[in-house]
This record gives structure tokens, sequence and C-alpha cells, in this order.
């Protein structure tokens, strides 16, 4: 009976897996909320290809969790799109295939997104490939600074000009705010946008080694005391204490004055808000300098997948000309510099300021970066809230400190 | 009132061995099915994850033997200690809260007056909604910038600019027990007005004409004779606060500043966020002689009361 | 009995009467609001959904954009709709089969370790499944169920059993013996004897395990979101996470509004529907 049952529900089932037989289909997994640019690319391939991409998008901050799972349980996809932050973790648990042969081949090998490559590398090894790259960069709304009496193309050149500005902005009353920063516990929104303005002043959270967590220095003190000015300024939203990531466009709304964004959200402004005229600046650092966190996606390939010609046949059509233009029209920055005009030629002038940013960007390089950095309740992540928003500046400091150093001690 | 097994019938079929040696087959025939599934998809998995815990185990690699260590290792993990205490604190506040109402509330449903049919649907109405839906309807309820809560409360002058519900320990705490009452309340009622309409009325109605005043009657008629459907209540309320997670994962991730790790969340961190499933079953070992405990010393409260 | 007591006693009536609805509309309200609220917004246009929240109905005419937004995600609403309502269903008659056939085994029958095997499936409540994710999901793989809705419904009908089983034990345990002894002797055996004479007498039990089955699957979230991995063949549940984590860096709320409506509205129809034989049951389950 009981088997009759099982049976009759999962050939149910099985009616409802329609299978839209290619020649091939790759299956590949991204992230949401990192825009349109990987699902425009898939939709141009499966137009133009005889094999398709079959694409799930996975909540964000489910993604790590999900794919390890599936690893575990034998049903990975065929390839995904990863925050590139998390490729030497994967990669060291012997779970990529190892692309070093073929990456090796292509021509245009050695004009590949620098900081992605080496963070798609371990030990000699290249498991990922840059897919989607964008760097952190400050944008202001030109209508605020027309209507504060400030003016619009003159962008801030640091911190203090940043304040006093949005002061100006707050000035104007209502839902007008100057500053917003995702401060809820969001360690992936906060290592984008605030480490910036120490690494300005070539300062880390975490030692060259990664084997010493250096969070609490005069640098990191002076950006902690310049947000939590801002905020006691009310000069920023009150959603942000407890916005983990989800508000990170805030900037859409046209109430804000100032945020740091990335290139992906460039791309978002100009294709779907097109009324809000802004400005883009490379993220002035606390004590001067700029910086920038070169971050986006790696595409990495699951071991020994069957499908691995198609892969790579994809990979090059993301390389290809025609690939670069779609990704860069929906936000991501030229993967290749040998073509990086030409993709550009045409496209909103500011995404140059985001493609000079990957000069002075930075990305960490560690194997516990979910753990330390990413996680919700993760020591970083932890310590922006804290910090900023907390009573207890000292205790932020001494709680994050020892729990970093505490995870990367107790690291196998 | 349990019911035991009919025994005249019982004796009456002494001489037909055979036929009752049949029967127990059948019997167990009968179970077979619900036993399969929970030995596949309970034991074995339990099982496993005893085995688990005695090792370093993570997600992706190879697992190796650590004995005891995960084990030793909790005593020192400072995040599990306050992870452990929040969770008591949580269930604490959660089950006297939701008792303060549901009391008065059975009370209330239990007049036979017209239209209480209609209160006792809506006031359940909450509890056939998922836990993860109610705290996606009240994340946004309390979004400082989209929601409600806080308008209403600048509007009626509670705060002064829109507060934001759910940024600091003291905010979102209380929000959070308010989303649990208003979502489990309705079901504690129920069961309590079980407890409370299987009293027999005469019982009641006799103590009224001897002369006992209302608060004497809810005390020594309706609290003891409640003693079973009490134990029921508190045991499943008990239960589903100290398995607490979707609350505290949806609306605040553990937050602000990991203030609202539940126990059940830091398993769950330390099994999928960190990957190390062999500390993670350890941990789950723990919680699982905890919840055997804590159902063993209330039966045991409660039965001490019965056998006076 | 004068008629200035019947006077007095019909004013009491009265303002009894006044006070009890009072409370009963007050508390009502509470418990109403919000989901009117969620309704009423998830009707509000898409440019008035972005701006401030009060009042929270739609001021100009109702509009289904929210609905229409929400179908933008996954492989669209009717899909997830669909498999959500499936794998519910399929767990529905799973569960009400199995604790069916285990409660009367349970309650009419002696066999050796029946309390063993008792106390075995009611423990499963005791554990939160939460912890034993990992190990299920090695042994789906094993069987080759990972990743299918098949899997998730088995998993589903085993959380299930511990209510369902000790409810139906419970039913039969009520069920008068002397019933099940004439239609013995009438010649109705076994199965024939459980699905034409008992059933009808246990309805109430099979009610309520039904709509707790219904209402539990319809609303798990975790071990659906764990064990799928296909967009597909996402629930409701794990679809509205990737609403909740917004699209272009920023929540739609009035997706999530319209998704907690559909989310909300067939549990609130099937319990409104079915209220009656669920409080029954709920109540006989919780006097035992």
């Amino acid at each position: 009976m009981i088997r009759k049952l099982l049976v009759a529900t999962s050939l149910a089932s099985l009616c409802l897996v329609s299978n839209a037989m290619a020649q091939e289909t790759i299956n590949m997994w991204v992230r949401t909320g990192i825009g349109t640019a990987f699902t425009s690319l898939a939709d141009a391939y499966n137009a133009s290809h005889e094999n398709q991409i079959a694409l799930t998008e996975v909540p964000f901050a489910e993604l790590v969790q999900k794919y390890a799972t599936a690893i575990a349980g034998g049903q990975a996809p065929d390839a995904l799109s990863l925050d590139l932050i998390y490729t030497p973790a994967f990669a060291a648990a012997g779970q990529l295939q190892d692309l070093t042969e073929w990456a090796k081949g292509l021509e245009y090998f050695d004009s590949l997104s620098p900081s992605h490559v080496a963070l798609g590398t371990y030990e000699d090894k290249v498991y990922g490939l840059p897919l989607l790259v964008e760097t952190s960069v400050l944008a202001w709304n030109k209508g605020l600074y027309e209507q504060a009496g400030l003016d619009p193309e003159k962008a801030p050149a640091n911190w203090d000009e940043v304040e006093a500005n949005a002061e100006a902005i707050r000035a104007l009353g209502g839902d007008n705010y100057g500053f917003y920063f995702s401060g809820g516990s969001c360690g992936g929104c906060m290592i984008f946008t605030f480490t910036p303005l120490v690494w300005a002043s070539g300062v880390d959270i975490l030692s060259e080694d990664g084997q010493t967590a250096t969070l609490d220095t005069p640098q990191m003190r002076a950006a902690v005391d310049k947000y939590r000015s801002m905020v006691e300024k009310d000069l920023v939203p009150e959603g942000s204490a407890t916005d983990n990531g989800v508000n990170f466009l805030s900037f859409t709304n046209g109430k804000i004055g100032h945020q740091s964004l990335g290139a992906f959200a460039i791309g978002t402004l100009v294709n779907d808000y097109p009324d809000i005229d802004f400005g883009v600046t490379l993220i002035p650092g606390i004590e001067g300098g700029t910086s920038s966190f070169a971050g986006g996606d790696n595409i990495v390939v699951t071991k020994d997948t069957p499908r691995l010609a198609a892969v790579q046949e994809f990979i090059e059509f993301a390389y290809s000309p025609e690939g670069q233009k779609i990704l860069a029209q929906n936000g991501s920055l030229p993967t290749r510099s040998d073509i990086a005009a030409q993709t550009l030629e045409g496209l909103d002038p500011r995404l140059q300021v985001a493609v000079d940013a990957i000069g002075v960007a930075k990305t960490p390089y560690t194997l516990l970066f979910n753990d330390l950095i990413n996680s919700a309740n993760g020591p970083w992540a932890t310590f922006t809230n804290a910090a900023i928003y907390g009573d207890d500046v000292d205790g932020a400091f001494a709680t994050a400190q020892s729990e970093m150093q505490s995870i990367i001690d107790n690291a196998p | 009132m349990s019911m035991t097994i009919a025994t005249p019938l019982a004796a009456a079929e002494k001489p037909r061995r055979r036929a009752r040696k049949n029967r127990q087959w059948q019997g167990l025939l009968y179970i077979a099915p619900a036993i399969i599934l929970v030995t596949i998809f309970f034991v074995i998995p339990v099982l496993f994850t005893v085995w688990m815990s005695f090792h370093n185990w993570p997600l992706l690699g190879q697992p190796s033997w650590i004995g005891l260590d995960n084990y030793i290792r909790m005593f020192s993990d400072t995040r599990f200690a306050a992870a452990l205490s929040f969770t008591a604190y949580y269930t604490v506040i959660a089950t006297i809260a939701i008792f303060a109402l549901a009391f008065p509330l059975a009370l209330f449903v239990q007049n036979e007056r017209r239209g209480v049919s209609v209160y006792r649907t809506i006031f359940f109405l909450p509890v056939v909604v998922g836990l993860a839906t109610a705290s996606l309807l009240w994340v946004w309820l309390a979004n400082v910038d989209s929601g409600l809560f806080s308008p209403i409360l600048r509007a009626f002058g509670v705060t002064g600019r829109s507060a934001n519900l759910l940024a600091t320990f003291n905010n979102a705490f209380p929000t959070i027990i308010v989303m649990v009452v208003w979502k489990i309340v309705g079901f504690t009622m129920i069961i309590l007005l079980t407890g409370l309409q299987s009293i027999p009325s005469d019982l009641i109605e006799a103590a009224r004409i001897d002369g006992a005043s209302r608060w004497q009657r809810f005390r020594f008629l309706t609290l003891p004779l409640m003693r079973r459907t009490l134990a029921l209540a508190l045991i499943l309320s008990v239960t589903g606060s100290v398995l607490a997670f979707d609350q505290f994962y949806i609306m605040t991730s553990g937050g602000p500043q990991n203030r609202m790790i539940s126990v059940v969340y830091y398993i769950f961190n330390q099994s999928f966020v960190s990957f190390q499933l062999g500390y993670g079953s350890a941990l789950s070992i723990v919680l699982l002689g905890i919840l055997v405990a804590l159902s063993v010393v209330q039966l045991w409260l409660l039965r001490v009361g019965d056998d006076k | 009995m004068s008629a200035a007591t019947k006077q007095t006693r019909a004013r009491r009536k009265f303002f009894g009467g006044l006070g009890f609805h009072g409370f009963g509309v007050v508390a009502s309200f509470f418990f109403l609001a919000p989901f009117f609220w969620a309704g009423l917004s998830s009707l509000r246009s898409g440019s008035e959904s972005q701006t401030p929240p009060l009042p929270p109905w739609p001021t100009n005419g109702i509009s289904f954009d929210s609905y229409a937004t929400l179908d933008t995600f996954g492989s669209g609403i009717w899909q997830h709709t669909f498999n959500s309502l499936l794998v519910s269903l399929s767990t529905v008659v799973l569960t009400v089969i199995v604790s069916l056939l285990a409660g009367y085994g349970f309650s009419r029958y002696r066999f050796p370790f029946k309390n063993v095997f008792f106390v075995l499936i009611i423990a499963t409540l005791m554990i939160p499944f939460q912890s034993i994710l990992t190990p299920l999901f090695i042994i789906l793989a094993n069987l080759g169920l990972n990743n299918s809705l098949v899997g998730l419904i088995l998993v589903y009908v085993t959380l299930q059993l511990p209510f369902s089983v000790f409810m139906m034990r419970n039913a039969f345990d009520a069920v008068p013996r002397e019933i099940e002894e004439a239609a013995r002797i009438d010649g109705a055996r076994d199965l024939k004897l459980l699905v034409r004479v008992l059933l009808p007498l246990v309805m109430p039990g099979v009610a309520t395990v039904a709509i707790f089955a219904f209402l539990n699957a319809w609303n798990e979230f975790l071990a659906a979101l764990i064990l799928l991995s296909d967009n597909d063949k996402y629930t409701l549940p794990v679809l509205m996470t990737a609403v909740r984590a917004g699209r272009l860096g920023a929540i739609n709320w009035g997706a999530v509004q319209a998704g907690v409506m559909v989310m909300t509205i067939p549990c609130l129809v099937i319990f409104l529907l079915l209220q009656r034989y669920y409080m029954r049951g709920l109540m006989a389950g919780a006097v035992k």
C-alpha cells in the first residue's frame, strides 16, 4: 500500500521535471542580489548556443551553505558563480575542478582581473576565474547637493567634507538623509564599503599572513568615530541599524546624500533609476588617500563534472567582446583589461571611476572569510554594528579582536 | 482520564492462544509503516548524529575521530553559554507571557454566550499561519521605514522620531515576544479550554451552592482538576520555546549584536555556517538531553500533585 | 419574581454582554489587524508601495502590482504554489494512512515492545529536527531522494507522526469496543473492519491529523531550504527567502506582503472550513 503510494508520488514528481533536452544542459547557480549581469549573460548564451544553461538563483545568504551541502550529497551544480572570496576555502577542501592548464592556454589569461585570479588560485593551481567584477566607490546625489546649496559637480574629497555635506542635506528636513550604510550586522556590506577607510592608510584588519587579527588600530577607531558621529547627528536613517544588507541600495530612493556602493549598483542606477542624478568618486581614507574593495564573483566548476567542455565554452563566451559588453551594460566591470576600452565604449562614464578603483583596490585572502567576516553572527559583522551603534566601543573592539583571533587559532 | 485496555473482553478470549499470537503479528504489521519511517528518517539520523559528535567532521573533506573533544570544548565555549542563557531567558519570558494571556482568554471563550465561537476562531487564526510567514509579516510591521508600528507609535507620541524596533535588544526582544504571543497564544488558549471544559459543571455548581467564592472555585477546583492539561500546555510551550529558531533567524538574524542567538540557532551556525558538523552534532545531543530532562522534571512536578 | 429584579437582571445582562463583546472586539482587532494590514497593503500599486506606509491601504484604487512582482521571482508563483500544494497534500494522504494504521495497532493490539515503539515515535518530538538535517540529507542522498519533493514529503510525514499517531491512538481508544465486537460478529475483519466500521467513527481525529499535516507541510521552511536545490522545486517558504533577500539590493515590501498573503490565505481558508473537526480533534487529543 505504502509502496504503491510511493511509486505514485514519485511518478507524479517525475512528471514535474520537464526535461528541455538540448545538446547539453549546464546546471549553474548564482546568488541573488548581484544584479542582472549574470542572468543577462546566460540569456544571451542560451539564445545563441546549442548548449543551454539552467540557472538556479540561490538567496545570497544561503549560497555557500547550500553548495557545500549539495556537494556532500552529490547533487552539486556543474558550475556556479561564487563570491570570489570563498574560492580559496572551496579549493582547499578539494571540491573544485583544476582549471589551470586550460585557463593558462587562454591568450588573454594575463589580462584577466588580477585580484580574481589571485583569489581563484590555491597552491599555484587555478580553480576560479573572474566572471563578475566590481569595486566599491562613493556615490553622491547631485540633486540633493543642489537643493542643499552645494556644488553638485564637486566630489567630497575626505570624510569631513562628506559629513559637512551630509549635514547640509539633512538640514533639508523630511526624509532626506545625508549618509547611508547597511549597519545591521552585514559583514559583507561593511567589508566592501567601510574597510577602504582604513586600507587607504595601509592598515588592515588581518595581518599579511592572515594569522593575526589587527582590528584595533587608531585608523579603525577614527573611522568608527566618524560613522558614530554621523549617526549621532541623525544624518543616517534609523533603518540602517538593522539593515543586514537587504536595503543595500537605499541610495536608489533618491533621498540619501552619500553612500558607498559597488559598480553593480551603478548599472542598476543607470538602467532602472534614470531620474537620480548622481556622481561617483573613490572612497576617501579616514586619514587621506583612497581605497576600494575589489569584489565580484569567480566562476568555479565542480570537480569531475561531465560537462566541463560546455562550461568552458560558456566561460569563453563570457570573455568574448560580446559577453564583456553584456556584462558591462549590467554594471559588471570589464574582466579583461586588454579590451576594457572597447567594452566600456558608449557606456556610462561613471563606470570608469569604478574601473580606476581597481588600481587602489584590495581583496582579503583568507580561508576563514565566512567565519570571520561575512557570517551575520561572526566577529566582524557584529563588531561593525556594536562599535557604530552600541554603547560600548571599547568593549566592541576587545570582543571582536579576541573572537577573530580565537577563530583563526582554532581553524583546522 | 486515561482509558486502560478494556479488561472484560481480554479475559473472555483466553482459550484462543493461536489467534492471539496471530493478532500480535497483525499489531506489528499495522504499526510497521510508522516504525519504518521513523527508523529511516529519525532513528538512523539520530544515531548518525551521535556518531558524528565524536568526530571532527567538516562538511567538505575527511572526518577524523576525536573522542570526547567536542563535548569538552563546550565547557569553555562562551558563545554556547550565552546561547544557553539567552534560550533560558526567552523560554521563561515567553512561557509566562503566553500563559498570562492564554488563561484569561480561555476563561473568556469558555463563556456560553452568543458569538463566542467567533472570538475563539479569531484568536486562533495566527496559530495556523507558519512561524516563518508570521515572522516575515512582523518583520515588515516592525520595519522602521516601511512598517506600521513605528509611524503608529510616533503618531501616539510614544516615541519621538521613528523608532527602529529591531535595532536594540531592549526593543527587539519585546517585539519578538509580542509576535510569538500573537502567534501562539490561541493554541495554548484552546488547550486550556479543553481542560476547563472537562471539569464537570455540576461539580462547580455544587461548590457554588456550598458558598465557595469565584476565586475559591478557581483555586481549589479548577486548577487542581486541570493539572494534566496544564502539564501538557506547559510542556508544549517550554519545548517550543527551547527549540525556537525561525523568529530569530528571520526577524533579526540573531542580532542585534548576537544577543538573540538561541541554542538551535547556535547549532545551525556551527553546522551550516562554520561547517563544523561534529561540534554541531555534539551540541544537538546536549540539547536533546536538556529537553528530556525538562520534560521529566515537569511531568514529575505535576504528578507529585496528583498523588496528594 | 418582581418586575424590578427582572429589570436589574436584564440590565446586568446587557452590560455584561457589552463588557464581554467590548473585550472580544478589542482583542479580535489585535489578532486580525496584522492580516488585514498586510492584505490591504499588498493591494497598493507599485509606486504607492514604495511610499510611506500610512495609511496601510490603497488610496489610488486596487492594484495587483505586488503580486505581479512576486511572480517574477524564481519560477513564477504558480509553479511554487503547485509545489507547495503537491507536497502538502501528499504529506496529508501519507500521514493519514500511516497514522491510522499505527493508531489502530497501538489501540487494539498487544505485541512485544509495544510501549517501546510508542515512546520511540513520540520521542521524535523531542529532537530538534534542525539538528539532524545533515545526516538526513546524506541518507536521502543515498536513497536517491535528495533534491526531490518525494524525499521532502517522506521527511514531513515522519515529522508529523508523533502527533498523528498519538492522536489516532486516542481516537481509537475512545471508540467503545462493543461496536468493534458487534462488527466482528457480523464478519467484518482487519482492514475491512478498520475502513468500513471504525474509520467513520474516528473521522474527527483523521481530520485533525490531516489539517495539522497540511499546515505544517505548507509552512515548513528550513528542511525545504536545505533539501531542495532546484529553482523549479522550491516550495513557497523557500521562494519567500529570495523575496526577503531582496533584489538589486532592495527589499520589495509589496512582494513580501503579497507573498505573506499567498502563504496565509490557504491556511486560513482550510482552517475556517474544517475548524469544527480541527477543534474537536485537538480537544480530544489534549484531554488525554
